[in-house]
């Protein structure tokens, strides 16, 4: 469960997310969308407890990021558009080490199983430079599951993912989420969201434009026409489309 | 088309220059660039200076004698021909061309003459060679007063060496693309050149054994009878023909004045521009392996200014980490376990262990001997200025903290621990690293100085000593290493710029030296406390419970003030990692 209300994160004077409030449950996808610079990472950024909010409250599986950050840090996996790995650990290392950090007892039993469904098991003595970019995608993330996070944020996860990675990776978030996870994943690809999102939360400039299931958000802005793309929905909701004729 | 190359070039220098004048505008780049004048001018300059005056009121003002300058350009000339013929020998890949990824990306597919690439690369590397010569001239004019010519003529002559030099390497460079082209492998090729030197070298020593005197006492009298010998051997049958090409090319630097160097320019030209003349005629594809060569350059740019030194060196090899890995326990372990990994190899406790017997066996060598005994003072003198230097250096060579991984701050805290728990377990490693190798160092001096040898020296006292040394040494360490790691967090856009070492600048240089200069300060200051609490504690105590005792409370009460400045250290800095963004931080 992902609780947000109030959300503003301030940068001096320019504000990347104002007042920002929503909520996911248990088995939900959020996918947040918005123009560049509508402040889709800084709010995945907030959530996931890397930069302190200026002001609000998140709430992480009933754990106050700001108050108990450990506890609600616990319960987390944040998955940066650019995989960041340690360049001298190989995929086993990282496992040890992520392990150890977590204090995850099992997590040779965990690793195995893991690195099988993520096709990385053969390459488990390589160092991140002997990796491609969708294999390094795929190291952050067995890293960032072998605690069984209940909360998962995806900034971008589709970056750099060949046809197939990329439909591994839409499995992947479905089937995490019918077990009951909680995931906000932020994307420029709407059809990403179609699949994969039960809702959607639009930002600009740092606002909330709209929010609610893919249902509820082409409703509003599909002024009764039927068969409205959700890329039309999205650009008529930032304001990047051309006005209907009525 | 050349024109279009050259703008290219030209314009990227002024933007280049522009930008770092720009730059000056930020007090941070400004201050740098003033010490760093500060510095070159009371390093170089001033020095340079003084020589000339020197050198125009003192009788030195026309340079060197003639014998000793005809010795200088075969010395010169020898040191060339070494060079080249390590050129013929060491390359292991076909020729390459070092051009930038934007370069190639524009360059290579536009319809642009494989000649015209090369006259773009000479022409570019004309400013790197200027640079260099720059610099050698900052050095060789030291001497000016006894080498003669101004810093023009230096400067002149370093970059005709440089430049033939460079033009050879990239002549040899394609000769061997060829010869590679052709099936003749690097070891092949380099058992040939090696065999014609062998046999070049063999037969000027034969010679000189059939045909020179060996040299006679009269001969090694003082300088000038000497460089007379040398002279007359380096004249002598063929070594003058071997040596003339070179000869030629450091004439101009080795000139007195300027009537001199033009007379010397004429010929070192020539063979300059034989050797333009070879590369330009010289077919070769070049292409793949610049491809190459500029994948590896960007890596190699990308790990510097990631301060990632291994991978800079291409060293990274996947090996075991440095001890199991329990799944529970400290976390701050694991810190230490992966920051291990990113260091040298050696640095294991087996090698420590090794170095401990090691320094016990040799000390007890030395003890063993009464003659070899009037070695051990040596000894405790190299361990005494190692310790200084990892002491005072070691903090700026042993960066595998924050400083290295300030890169992953977003992966980092997203981990269940508290702020003060990352920076402990950053600060392990380097701790480890250089309380190590200050206890090898104070293990030499037990070595060297065994107790009874001194009188006021008992053994009870410097027993008390080591053992007060032992657990102060690593808070001593954290003590230092909070200092760049709370700078990494408290300014880190003027870290970023000076853990990039590829660039370069004076301004840069006055940064770092302000950092050095810094960190030295702020270490005494947080190291005064705990001295004077040590001081007053000895002096008050000793008269009611001996020296002994009061060194051991000293000792303790040392130990603690210290671990406090530490704890208090690492919960501020934590406090400060919670609360960091790099992203905000590093926004104009």
């Amino acid at each position: 469960m992902i609780e947000v209300a109030g959300l503003t994160k301030r940068y001096g004077t320019f504000t990347a997310v104002h007042d920002l409030s929503f909520t996911v449950r248990p088995g939900e996808v959020l996918g947040l969308v918005g123009p560049n610079g509508a402040g889709k990472t800084t709010t995945l950024r907030c959530l996931a407890g890397i930069i302190p909010a200026t002001a609000g409250l998140c709430r992480l599986a009933g754990h106050d990021v700001a108050a108990d950050p450990v506890a609600a840090k616990r319960t987390l996996a944040f998955f940066p558009d650019e995989p960041r790995l340690f360049d001298y650990l190989t995929v086993r290392q990282h496992l040890a080490f992520v392990a150890r950090i977590y204090g995850v007892a099992n997590h040779e039993a965990l690793a195995e199983p893991l690195l099988a469904e993520l096709e990385i098991a053969d390459k488990a003595d390589q160092l991140p430079g002997e990796l491609s970019r969708g294999m390094k995608q795929k190291l952050a993330i067995a890293c960032g599951l072998l605690h069984s996070p209940q909360v998962l944020f995806f900034d971008e996860p589709l970056t750099g993912l060949d046809p197939l990675g990329i439909r591994r990776m839409k499995d992947s978030i479905l089937v995490r989420a019918r077990a009951g996870a909680t995931i906000v994943l932020s994307s420029h690809l709407l059809h990403l969201l179609e699949e994969v999102c039960s809702h959607v939360l639009i930002l600009k400039q740092g606002e909330k434009i709209a929010d609610g299931t893919l249902a509820d958000v082409s409703a509003r802005f599909s002024r009764g026409e039927a068969g409205v793309s959700l890329e039309e929905i999205f650009l008529r909701a930032t304001g990047g489309a051309a006005p209907v004729e009525s | 088309m050349f024109g279009a190359l050259l703008y290219l070039r030209l314009t990227s220098l002024r933007n280049l220059v522009v930008t770092r004048l720009r730059r000056l505008r930020q007090p941070k780049y400004l201050v740098g660039a003033l010490v760093g004048a500060a510095y070159f001018y009371l390093m170089f300059f001033r020095r340079a200076m003084g020589a000339r005056a020197a050198a125009h009121a003192g009788p030195l003002a026309a340079g060197l004698p003639d014998d000793v300058r005809v010795m200088l350009a075969s010395i010169g000339s020898l040191v060339l021909l070494i060079i080249v013929a390590l050129g013929w020998i060491l390359p292991d890949q076909r020729a390459g061309l070092t051009f930038t990824e934007a370069e190639i990306a524009f360059l290579f597919p536009a319809p642009v003459r494989r000649r015209t690439l090369i006259y773009y690369k000479l022409l570019n590397s004309q400013l790197t060679i200027l640079f260099t010569a720059g610099v050698f001239t900052l050095f060789s004019r030291g001497g000016s007063s006894l080498i003669g010519g101004n810093a023009w003529i230096h400067w002149a002559g370093w970059w005709v060496i440089l430049a033939t030099l460079n033009l050879h390497f990239m002549g040899a460079a394609f000769v061997i693309t060829r010869l590679m082209d052709n099936g003749i492998t690097p070891w092949r090729r380099r058992f040939t050149v090696l065999g014609l030197i062998g046999l070049v070298v063999g037969a000027i020593v034969v010679w000189m054994w059939r045909d020179l005197r060996a040299p006679q006492a009269a001969d090694l009298v003082n300088f000038h009878t000497t460089a007379a010998y040398l002279n007359t051997l380096l004249a002598s049958g063929p070594i003058p023909w071997l040596l003339l090409p070179g000869r030629l090319v450091v004439g101009p630097m080795l000139a007195a004045d300027g009537p001199d160097f033009l007379r010397a320019l004429g010929p070192a030209l020539l063979v300059f521009a034989a050797h333009f003349v070879w590369v330009l005629r010289s077919e070769v594809s070049f292409e793949d392996a610049s491809l190459a060569k500029s994948e590896k350059r960007a890596a190699h740019v990308a790990a510097v200014r990631e301060g990632n030194w291994r991978a800079a060196r291409g060293a990274l090899k996947a090996r075991p980490g440095p001890f199991r890995l329990a799944p529970s326990g400290p976390p701050e372990v694991a810190f230490l376990w992966k920051n291990l990994l990113s260091t040298f190899p050696l640095f294991r406790p087996r090698t420590f262990v090794v170095l401990v017997v090691a320094i016990i066996g040799v000390g007890q060598w030395l003890d063993f001997d009464p003659d070899r005994r009037a070695a051990l003072p040596a000894l405790a003198i190299c361990a005494l200025i190692a310790a200084g230097y990892i002491l005072f250096l070691g903090p700026q060579l042993a960066r595998q903290d924050l400083r290295s991984d300030l890169g992953n701050a977003d992966i980092l805290k997203t981990y269940p621990l508290r702020g003060w728990q990352v920076v402990l377990g950053e600060l392990l490693t380097p701790v480890a690293i250089l309380t190590a190798a200050l206890w090898l160092a104070l293990l030499t001096l037990l070595v060297a100085f065994p107790p009874g040898r001194t009188p006021w020296l008992t053994p009870g006292l410097m027993l008390t000593i080591v053992a007060g040394l032992v657990p102060i040494i690593p808070a001593v360490c954290a003590l230092q290493l909070l200092v760049p790691n709370a700078a990494t967090l408290l300014f880190p856009a003027w870290m970023q710029s000076m853990r990039n070492r590829s660039e370069r600048g004076i301004e840069l240089l006055g940064q770092r030296l302000i950092f050095i200069a810094g960190q030295l300060l702020v270490v005494l200051l947080a190291l005064l406390p705990a001295a004077l609490g040590a001081a007053a504690m000895i002096f008050a105590t000793q008269w009611l419970i001996g020296l002994v005792a009061a060194v051991a409370l000293a000792a303790a009460g040392t130990l603690a003030i210290l671990v406090g400045e530490v704890a208090v250290g690492l919960w501020w800095l934590g406090q400060r990692f919670e609360h960091f963004d790099l992203s905000a931080e590093l926004r104009p």
